[in-house]
């Protein structure tokens, strides 16, 4: 029956070959739209450490202006960096089950007599692998002991590793970064959250650095910020590099690990607590606003997904769906079209539920077909994308990769979208045709 | 002859479905036109922003000193008077901060020392020398220039605030904090409330390292030599020459001096590419989408248009036995697609508004504009027509013996 069907759906497909083939690619391109922009989208949107997303918080104060919010469009939210000061005090605290306190660096990394080349740096204490479940292929982290006077010891990625010990176990390898002599003792396995939600301050998209270094080093070295992102409302003179930490300014990443609601509780109080003792002192002008807001109101907040990515989505639904009611039309002209023949063989003695069925086989034909050139035109469309995203790599910029990984999630959707749609486009016209009186057209002929 | 609208209408009333279709079609098609190509003519403006700077000649370096060895002053004096005595190098200068590359810093502004809120003017930051004025590409026009001896060395770790006491500044920012009269000479106070003298107003330039156009204008040239950490040369060459210029830099420049590295040695022009990377991908995807939704569209209604004179051959005959000429024939056609056209066209009219309406109140856009709308409606309504003429036209070809034939 089924190879009847197909025979019967091909013949009918070689009457009118053009409405075949735009059926078709209707189908594709409405799909392949759609699949694109749901990949960017989920790219986008991810909440890379789903898992920990609501024991993870980051920690944020308003200490800004009086008389001007951090941010006009949103007054209400507070900058997402906190004092080198502030940030240091609330570390001290022991109600957190991890934290780490943190900032983008730059520096140059020489290893033997190779060449020396700049890194991106995160000075950082030594919470940070075990809080967001960094992955090591060699060694591990540091331990606290390590973060307040300075051990010379480095954390690489393994892209860094790759580059510099061309992969091998490094683990206890000296190199010298910023004129330093440090001790490898981690090499971090493929790690790239995305969006890097731990800092989203230099692009939500940006790798993760290329070696990590003891917190310590930030004041240890006395250099002045330039990379990461540095600001400041209430100006104050510098004259010393301590002037440079104690000044009211926001540079340093916070997070808590906060495992129960009793414990983030706890910190909130203590946040407060602090809050209060500091504005009594004449700190802290703007009304409290003291957060501890988890990994995906954080995604949020911080808008990492932008209002492009939302339009172009519902343009793709919108144009989806011209392009089914597209089909739908020409499929029911088709089956009108035919619907002689279709006389014929009812009155020949085939049920409602055979021609419905043949309808199908030839929408199902149809369906299928669109899909697969649906996908090729996804494929094309993202390698498009990607190729325009490449001015990021040759700029050493954060970009997102939309490539990078396949995206197993989007291409599942794809191919339910795909048979879902159009078989839902072709269930009317089958319908419709299978209700057809056969006398009426049997008559004519 | 009136045209026959009264039967086109009870005929096309009897076979809903296609057409209810079709008008669908031809709605959402007219929402998405409408409101993509306003769109995309929004980002086609941000990213043909003028950047005021001769952004084709212009390529920055980034420069890292590492080594104890490094001293900040003479590298960067050497490094200048290679640069500036290099074949086609029209001047070069060392800045804090390049345009578009989205890593500078601002200060604010003010008229009094006394410094209240409302005072307060926000400004991009540039330090350069004596050639930065030239190598950005903008020109003085009241004032003066920086002196070489004005140029105050890199400020250092222990000591950041270095105050200049003489800046040059834009046009708008000249403007905003003088509204009354000429800037030159005028005395405004930084954010400790110290003095700086206006020495000079230049035309305005648009890009400020970020691609946010709000206050981009809003910017102060400083005569100092920028911090060592994160500092860039900007080189402007000359025209036609900045391939050359970059290609022998990249090939020496890393040579001249050990104990820093140089590197990123790209062209502005790259920079500006890079800042509207998402302003792209929006006007190629949207562009992209909404030509192949026109295109399906047409070739939809086109094929509707086909099988519908294919299911009516044996009424056209009738109608052609009894009296009907070719042109009847051709005008009842155009006439039914131009019905459904237009009640498609009504329908796509309130949602390309509604459409519109909702993006100005979530996504802060602009409200449609209505030219846009007669614009799209044009559009649809001649490629409805277009589409349905081939096949009103093979319907005229029937031959009126068809109505005797079969039956």
């Amino acid at each position: 029956m089924i190879a009847y069907n197909m025979r019967l759906a091909v013949k009918s497909f070689r009457k009118n070959p053009g409405i075949t083939a735009l059926m078709v690619g209707a189908i594709a391109i409405g799909i392949a739209a759609c699949v694109i922009m749901m990949t960017l989208y989920h790219v986008t949107s991810g909440n890379p450490i789903w898992w920990k997303s609501d024991r993870l918080y980051a920690v944020t104060l308003d200490n800004w202006d009086p008389n001007h919010p951090y941010d006009s469009a949103h007054p209400d939210m507070a900058p997402p960096q906190l004092t080198y000061r502030d940030a240091e005090t609330l570390a001290k605290s022991r109600i957190p089950l991890r934290h780490v306190i943190m900032r983008l660096d730059q520096g140059v990394i020489v290893a033997g007599t190779g060449r020396p080349q700049t890194v991106s740096t995160r000075d950082t204490t030594a919470d940070f692998f075990a809080m967001f479940d960094v992955p090591f292929l060699y060694g591990g982290g540091w331990n606290a002991a390590s973060d307040a006077n300075p051990d010379p010891v480095i954390v690489l990625s393994k892209a860094e590793n790759r580059r510099l010990f061309g992969g091998v176990n490094s683990v206890g390898r000296m190199l010298r970064w910023e004129d330093h002599e440090f001790r490898v003792v981690g090499v971090l396995d493929d790690w790239n959250p995305q969006p890097k939600f731990y800092d989203l301050n230099n692009g939500a998209f940006a790798p993760i650095e290329d070696v990590f270094i003891p917190y310590g080093w930030t004041e240890a070295l006395q250099r002045v910020i330039v990379h990461g992102n540095h600001q400041c409302w209430n100006f104050q003179s510098i004259d010393t590099f301590q002037d440079y930490l104690n000044a009211d300014c926001d540079w340093i990443q916070m997070w808590v690990e906060l495992p129960t609601k009793a414990d983030r509780q706890r910190m909130q109080d203590f946040i407060d607590a602090f809050w209060a003792e500091q504005h009594a002192k004449g700190r802290f002008p703007r009304p409290r606003n003291n957060r501890l807001t988890n990994v995906s109101q954080w995604l949020k907040d911080q808008r990492v997904v932008g209002n492009d990515d939302r339009i172009l989505l519902g343009a793709a639904f919108a144009f989806l769906a011209v392009c089914l009611i597209n089909t739908i039309g020409l499929l029911l002209a088709k089956f009108l079209n035919g619907a002689p023949l279709t006389g014929i063989r009812r009155a020949l003695g085939a049920s409602r539920r055979h021609i419905f069925i043949q309808h199908m086989v030839v929408t199902g034909l149809v369906a299928t077909a669109g899909a697969l050139l649906g996908l090729v035109l996804t494929w094309i469309g993202l390698w498009g994308i990607h190729e325009l995203y490449a001015i990021n790599a040759q700029l050493d910029a954060p970009g997102r990769d939309i490539l990078s990984h396949p995206d197993f999630y989007s291409l599942g959707t794809a191919a339910g979208l795909a048979v879902v749609a159009s078989l839902a486009a072709g269930l009317y016209p089958a319908w419709r045709v299978g209700r057809l009186a056969p006398a009426a057209f049997l008559k004519n002929q | 002859m009136s045209t026959p609208i009264r039967p086109i209408l009870s005929s096309l009333l009897r076979n809903r479905t296609g057409a209810v279709l079709v008008a669908l079609q031809i709605a959402l098609a007219l929402a998405i036109l409408v409101n993509a190509t306003y769109i995309v003519k929004q980002r086609v403006d941000t990213i043909n922003r003028p950047t005021g700077v001769d952004e084709p000649n212009l390529f920055a370096i980034e420069s890292f000193g590492f080594t104890p060895r490094y001293d900040h002053a003479s590298s960067v004096r050497a490094d200048l008077a290679w640069l500036r005595g290099l074949n086609g190098v029209a001047s070069a200068t060392a800045v804090n901060s390049a345009p578009l590359t989205l890593s500078g810093s601002s200060s604010p502004w003010y008229r009094t020392p006394a410094r209240g809120p409302d005072d307060r003017v926000g400004s991009i930051d540039y330090q350069i020398d004596e050639q930065g004025l030239q190598t950005f590409g903008t020109h003085l026009i009241a004032g003066r220039n920086f002196r070489p001896e004005e140029i105050l060395p890199a400020a250092t770790a222990a000591h950041q605030d270095q105050h200049p006491p003489s800046v040059i500044v834009t046009e708008s920012l000249a403007r905003k904090l003088f509204p009354g009269g000429s800037a030159v000479g005028k005395t405004i106070y930084d954010f400790l409330g110290r003095p700086t003298t206006i020495i000079g107003v230049t035309a305005d330039i648009f890009s400020g390292p970020w691609q946010n156009p709000d206050e981009a204008e809003y910017t102060t040239f400083m005569p100092e030599v920028p911090l060592t950490w994160g500092f860039r040369f900007l080189v402007r060459t000359q025209p036609g020459r900045i391939d050359d210029v970059m290609r022998t830099v990249t090939q020496q420049m890393q040579e001249l001096n050990p104990d820093r590295i140089v590197r990123s040695i790209q062209p502005i022009s790259l920079f500006k590419k890079w800042v509207y990377l998402n302003e792209r991908v929006t006007v190629i995807f949207l562009i992209v989408t909404t030509t192949l939704l026109l295109a399906i569209a047409a070739l939809g209604i086109f094929g509707l248009a086909t099988f519908n004179v294919s299911t009516r051959t044996k009424q056209i005959g009738i109608r052609r036995a009894v009296g009907a000429r070719k042109h009847d024939i051709i005008q009842y056609f155009m006439v039914e697609n131009g019905l459904i056209t237009s009640a498609g066209i009504l329908t796509g009219c309130a949602l390309a508004l509604t459409v519109g309406y909702e993006l100005s109140l979530y996504y802060h856009l602009p409200r449609l504009d209505l030219l846009y709308l007669v614009g799209g409606i044009l559009v649809l309504w001649v490629i409805g027509q277009l589409a349905a003429w081939q096949p009103a036209r093979r319907a005229a070809t029937v031959p009126p013996s068809v109505a005797t034939r079969t039956a």
